[in-house]
């Protein structure tokens, strides 16, 4: 159907519409009037995608000097894919409806894993090897090296692709990951090259969050996108903690032993090519006089070298005369090495800033904070320089320059803990040195900075204020919108009690108590007995998951679970628990029903949903807190305390409740679709939990449910079951929470809409 | 067989000598009486000593099951249940041999039940099911066996065998049931109160181990009976480490060690296959995972398992196994529904039809993509789904056979161009008004093709149905089918290539005499006394006579290459 959104004619590729999607669209049609940045919460499973890009587009279409390119950044492959495949839709439904063909190209971009199609890497089953590979190919020095000498292998599809490739655009049109690599297995081409150059004039692009957020990768894929891009980050609940795992380096034992070994290498290489080649080397160190100007050059497939950070003003600067020539760089990192492996060698925890570890470094090693700084880039020049052939191997050192960067750079906003041992293991000796992002709005900053319109949505964001303070951004916008619903098709439940009256709670004190777990089980074991087809079940750690299946096995509470379903539980291995998990679903379409035991935080709870029957209820057992005795929680916490005036338990309390929602959500995936959403533990009931459920959540949780037994629970479940069950119709949903048409124009529509979104 | 069956249908109590004797235990006492137990082919029969019959006779199919006494009781005794609810003890006086005896008998009846219970009584029901649901048949049924023109066997032989084909198929598709999940938790270890544990195993949970654990069975075949009996495989299994998976046992040579490695062996195949379903792969989730070293998580421990705890391993373990019995319940249900399909997709790859149809069914990843995106609600009817006709032979759908003769066959082009003609001409189409018929002439065409026109003559003749009374008719129709049905016993006889079908022609031939006697003859005497001119019988004979004179045929054939 054809919209008006405030007076932008709007293509929308379906018959219905519901009133929420019209209201999303609104807000964000407000968001890109006004150039700025929003945040949106609405509910998975009420076609949030389509809205957004059916309105972008036809802003896009409107407007094409205003906003000349949609960057939709999604977490997994498989919601990229999915993505896509909707845009298709929408770009088939303007091409029947305006009869013009499409001049839109839209494109994903994915790692090399998924886009190659060299006979040999593609096969391999790691990304990291693929990237390694293909680098072994296509790296600049090699393919000079080809021209020399014919037998050193190069991937034909890059070569290919260098030839003709960026002189002949790609055609209009859709492309999918498996659309791309067609594409360029037609044409001989690689689709991985092909699709980052595409990026650059393609209209829509639609790839991961890493390729904006993690500064090595943002630096090479995304540098060079127009500022006049909208920016979408779906699934955004957790976008703060990408930012800071893209920031924070590690640092153990193992990587200082490989990265001496590297530092060796170097050495020899450096040794053996002043014999053979020394003329190699003085002109790296004139270039090194002159500037890091020319370090764009083909960098485009040295993936691998690239600065942690956005080196804007270094690139202007010469590196400094002390690690300038390659023995004294080599040297400098020797030292380092050397401070670095000193500063391991404790027994006790130390936490320093930055700052105080550049004093630190400077007193005993007399290292500067300059060449520090340079210290990925001058890496990186050498590795060219000496034309390493396998890059993966130098992966330590190139962490360690990574870490000297970031750690120069950045005199707030990170910290410094070394833990001698782990906590668990006090006698064992293993030391790790954490540098430690906690402000994410490090890694987001550029792309607030740079890009016009930033939307951030999800399903769950509540509460909402919360995003802008840890991320340090303006919003025009904030909304949250609701789920109308013709039939209430969601059912949370907070179970507080046991029948024995013995309060349910994941609280650390009482977790491992008998009656607690016993309860636990019983519950699962009655619900396994109520509730059709599939059962998910969280737990708040995977620790805590094996110690109560150890417990429910002896207590044979897990024996009558199997009388009604069968059982899968998520393990730490991800390809064991992807054969679990198509099993369960399995065993849910062939109507045996089955549970499956998983932990919130895991990979399951994030990237997998249970559509219908594959999740008729979702049990979340207690209350998914983060592990709070964590040094580098407590240091971020600290810090969000002092910076942003975010209390701790405000925080922690926050951070849990998302993943409960999210673990929650992953039943609801739409309007026919229905399921219980069950919390088990009594502190859900408290007003400060309970606030920070996702208001589409919370609307639909009565007093009458808030402390329940597992009997009353029970009771109200079947309720719901069987009203669930009862056909439901499309007349059922018309005028109430589907539109058409006609209906959506009506005034009284229009009011109702205009409640629908929440402002935050 | 067929005189064996004849035997039982009869019910001859006697031990007639036609019958198969598969076990005689004597010195088996019964109501306190001493005497022999025969086990024959279809029943179990106990006879008193020193008489020639039988008190005690039950047929396997009437058996519901056998109970025995446990072991270490003085009366060695076994327990039949009949589905009626009475029982019979028999109790093994032989004092040397009781046991075994006991044993033989118990093995013996515990092969032969089975295969009777579904028997039995699946024809038993099949039968009544037939007759009450095809009122002709009954009807048939009636005139031909209760008045004993032929035998409820020769009725039925032929029946049956005609529906066996379709009886199958509904067979096959019966479902298959599933196993429980919780059947190695149904099996509760009882103590006895001397310090043991006691499992009761039915032959149901013995089926459901093997079903789900194929290495079990396995283990089964080769070592019972010849290394060890039925009753210590199971002991050792229940003791084994295999069982009881989680608890660390170490040492001891266990038969079953073998068995856990193997399933260990096939779930790491199972996880190096991967998942077909991309949705659910949780490796290709991610698009692009933080390098070694950068992020906040803590390096993972898992690398060095000595770290782990005893009981974290053992936790491991068991999650381990739920995840594995699961999937193991999960295929033992679907492993014989798939077996069929996969030989149909086998047979159908091999011929070079069903490739392109396979080629055309889009990929499971797209597919499932487009599940994922789909809002059923808010698209309109006109998208309504349909259900993919799936041909595994096109030609076939759209041709059906055709005799391979000289014929012409139009290629599509043909059709093509023909359908463009005719269109060519139906738009050239101009009546010519003035070489039509004349008025008079169409009209009285049209009278004459009207009810009671000069072609219409046949329509005006009284039917039979207004000649004869309606008691008669449904006789005579009665008398045509199972004329019909005899007809067909007949007919199906030939050709007549082997003893039992000449024994069957001559049998059937004389059938039809006796229907001709007594079923038609009266009934044509009886519609001659009501002085109904048609002919009405005439046709029933006809058929009669062409069967007389096949048989006539085949008699003097027969003679003829006999001198």
């Amino acid at each position: 159907m054809k919209l008006n959104i405030d007076g932008l004619l709007v293509y929308f590729p379906y018959d219905y519409i519901y009133p929420e999607q019209y209201s999303y669209m609104l807000e964000l049609k407000r968001t890109l009037d006004a150039k700025g940045h929003g945040v949106l919460e609405m509910p998975s499973g009420t076609g949030k995608t389509i809205s957004l890009l059916s309105l972008i587009v036809a802003y896009q279409k409107a407007y094409p000097l205003e906003v000349t390119k949609l960057v939709y950044c999604s977490r997994t492959v498989p919601e990229i894919e999915k993505v896509v495949e909707e845009l298709r839709k929408l770009m088939d439904y303007y091409a029947k409806q305006t009869k013009t063909k499409n001049d839109f190209l839209a494109l994903a971009l994915s790692s090399r894993k998924n886009l190659c199609i060299h006979p040999e890497v593609s096969s391999l089953r790691f990304g990291k090897e693929v990237d390694g590979k293909c680098h072994s190919l296509t790296a600049s020095y090699i393919r000079a090296q080809h021209h020399s000498n014919p037998n050193q292998p190069v991937c034909q599809f890059y070569e290919k692709f260098d030839a003709v490739g960026r002189q002949v655009p790609i055609p209009p049109g859709i492309y999918n990951l498996d659309d791309l690599k067609d594409f360029g297995r037609r044409k001989g081409w690689c689709p991985y090259f092909l699709a980052r150059y595409a990026i650059l004039h393609a209209n829509i692009v639609v790839y991961s969050y890493h390729y904006l957020l993690d500064p090595k990768i943002a630096d090479l894929v995304s540098k060079e996108l127009a500022k006049k891009s909208v920016v979408v980050f779906d699934e955004a609940h957790n976008i703060d903690n990408v930012c800071i795992d893209s920031m924070s380096v590690n640092i153990t034992r193992r990587t200082l032993d490989r990265c001496q070994t590297n530092v060796e290498t170097l050495q020899n290489t450096i040794s053996r090519i002043k014999e053979t080649d020394a003329a190699k080397l003085r002109e790296e160190y004139r270039r090194l006089v002159e500037g890091l100007k020319e370090a764009n050059v083909a960098r485009e497939t040295d993936i691998y070298l690239s600065n942690p950070v956005l080196p804007d003003e270094i690139l202007q600067e010469a590196v400094p005369g002390s690690i300038r020539t390659a023995e004294h760089f080599v040297g400098f990192m020797k030292r380092f090495l050397e401070y670095l492996k000193a500063r391991l060698r404790i027994h006790h925890v130390v936490q320093e800033s930055a700052p105080q570890f550049l004093k630190d470094i400077y007193e005993k090693v007399c290292i500067d904070r300059k060449p520090l700084r340079f210290c990925a880039e001058r890496l990186r020049s050498l590795l060219r320089t000496l034309e390493i052939a396998d890059i993966a191997d130098f992966s330590a050192i190139t962490l360690i320059s990574h870490f000297a960067t970031l750690v120069s750079t950045y005199s707030k906003g990170f910290t410094i803990i070394i833990e001698p041992f782990e906590d668990k293991t006090p006698t064992i000796a293993n030391p790790v040195l954490h540098f430690s992002c906690m402000d994410p709005s490090i890694a987001i900053k550029p792309v607030f900075g740079r890009f016009q319109s930033v939307i951030i949505t999800s399903g769950t964001l509540s509460p909402l204020d919360i995003y802008p303070r840890i991320l340090d951004f303006r919003p025009v916008t904030m909304a949250s919108f609701t789920m109308t619903l013709a039939r209430t098709c969601l059912c949370p439940l907070i179970v507080g009690r046991g029948n024995d009256q013995v309060a349910m709670t994941s609280k650390f004190e009482t977790r491992e108590d008998f009656a607690v777990i016993r309860n636990y089980g019983n519950l699962l074991l009655e619900m396994s007995a109520i509730v059709p087809d599939g059962i998910v079940a969280f737990f708040t750690s995977y620790i805590y998951m094996e110690n109560i299946v150890a417990s429910w096995y002896e207590q044979g509470i897990l024996e009558n679970i199997q009388r009604n379903k069968l059982i899968f539980i998520e393990t730490q291995d991800a390809a064991e628990t992807s054969m679990a998990l198509e099993k369960y679903q399995e065993a849910c379409e062939n109507g045996r029903g089955a549970i499956l035991l998983s932990v919130a935080r895991g990979k399951v709870s994030e990237g997998i949903d249970f559509v219908h029957h594959f999740g008729r209820a979702v049990i979340m057992f207690g209350v998914p807190y983060v592990y709070t005795q964590s040094r580098i929680l407590k240091a971020r916490l600290e810090y969000l305390r002092d910076q942003f005036q975010i209390r701790e338990n405000d925080f922690l309390t926050f951070d849990a409740m998302r993943h409960a929602a999210q673990c929650v959500g992953r039943a609801i995936r739409g309007k026919t679709d229905y399921g219980l959403m069950i919390f088990a533990d009594k502190r859900y009931a408290r007003a400060d939990k309970r606030g920070k459920l996702p208001r589409w959540i919370q609307e639909h949780l009565t007093d009458g449910s808030l402390n329940l037994t597992t009997d009353e629970t029970v009771q109200l479940a079947k309720h719901f079951l069987r009203q669930m069950a009862q056909p439901f119709r499309r007349e059922d949903q018309l005028g109430l929470s589907l539109l058409t048409l006609e209906q959506l124009q009506s005034e009284d529509m229009l009011k109702k809409i205009a409640q629908i979104a929440q402002q935050a | 067989m067929a005189d064996l069956r004849a035997a039982v249908t009869h019910g001859v109590p006697m031990a007639s000598l036609s019958e198969e004797v598969l076990l005689v235990v004597k010195r088996v006492r019964q109501r306190k009486q001493d005497g022999t137990l025969y086990l024959m082919a279809e029943r179990i029969a106990w006879g008193p000593e020193g008489k020639d019959r039988f008190t005690v006779s039950h047929l396997y199919a009437d058996i519901r099951c056998q109970k025995i006494s446990p072991d270490g009781k003085a009366k060695i005794q076994l327990q039949l249940v009949l589905h009626t609810g009475e029982s019979t003890t028999f109790h093994f006086a032989n004092e040397s041999t009781a046991l075994k005896d006991r044993d033989a008998t118990k093995e013996l009846l515990q092969q032969l039940l089975p295969k009777f219970k579904k028997k039995a009584n699946k024809e038993l029901e099949e039968k009544n099911r037939m007759l009450q649901e095809d009122p002709v048949l009954f009807q048939l049924y009636k005139d031909l066996v209760v008045s004993q023109v032929i035998s409820a066997e020769e009725f039925w032989a032929n029946r049956l065998s005609l529906n066996s084909v379709e009886h199958s198929l509904s067979n096959n598709n019966k479902q298959e049931v599933g196993i429980s999940a919780a059947f190695l938790a149904d099996i509760r270890p009882q103590t006895d109160g001397c310090n043991g544990l006691r499992y009761n195993l039915t032959s149901d949970i013995i089926e459901s181990i093997f079903r789900t654990y194929p290495t079990v069975k396995q283990k089964y075949a080769e070592n019972v009976p010849h290394n060890m009996t039925e009753k210590e495989f199971w002991t050792r299994f229940f003791q084994s480490h295999y069982f009881h998976r989680d608890r660390i046992n170490t040492g001891q040579q266990d038969i079953f060690s073998e068995c856990a490695k193997q399933d260990e062996k096939g779930l790491k195949s199972m996880v190096t296959q991967g998942v077909k379903n991309p949705m659910v792969d949780l490796l290709s989730l991610e698009d692009k995972t933080l390098d070694e070293g950068y992020g906040t998580a803590t390096v993972p421990t898992t690398s060095n398992p000595a770290n782990k705890t005893l009981r974290e391993n053992s936790n491991s373990a068991i999650i381990k196994r739920f995840n594995h019995h699961s999937a193991m319940v999960l295929a033992a249900g679907l492993r014989k529904a798939e077996a069929p399909n996969d030989q149909a997709s086998e047979t159908s790859s091999t011929d070079g039809n069903s490739r392109d149809s396979d080629f055309f069914q889009p990929p499971l990843k797209k597919v499932k993509l487009q599940e994922a995106i789909e809002y059923d609600d808010l698209q309109g009817d006109s998208g309504r789904k349909t259900i993919a006709l799936n041909l595994k032979k096109s030609d076939r759908y759209s041709h059906g056979p055709v005799p391979l003769q000289s014929q012409h066959y139009t290629t599509s082009q043909d059709i093509i161009n023909s359908i463009s003609i005719i269109q060519h001409e139906m738009r050239n189409y101009k009546p010519r008004l003035t070489q039509v018929m004349s008025s008079s002439a169409a009209s009285s065409a049209i009278t004459a093709l009207s009810p009671g026109g000069v072609l219409m003559q046949g329509g005006g003749q009284q039917t039979i149905n207004q000649l004869v009374p309606t008691d008669v008719q449904s006789e005579l129709k009665h008398l045509y089918t199972a004329a019909g049905e005899l007809l067909r016993h007949f007919w199906s006889c030939f050709p007549v290539n082997t003893p039992f079908l000449e024994e069957k022609v001559v049998k059937m031939k004389s059938n039809l005499e006796r229907f001709q006697v007594t079923k038609l003859r009266p009934f044509q005497e009886k519609i001659q006394r009501q002085y109904l001119s048609t002919n009405l019988t005439g046709h029933l004979e006809e058929m009669l006579q062409a069967a007389y004179n096949k048989f006539q045929a085949w008699q003097t054939r027969r003679m003829m290459r006999k001198t």
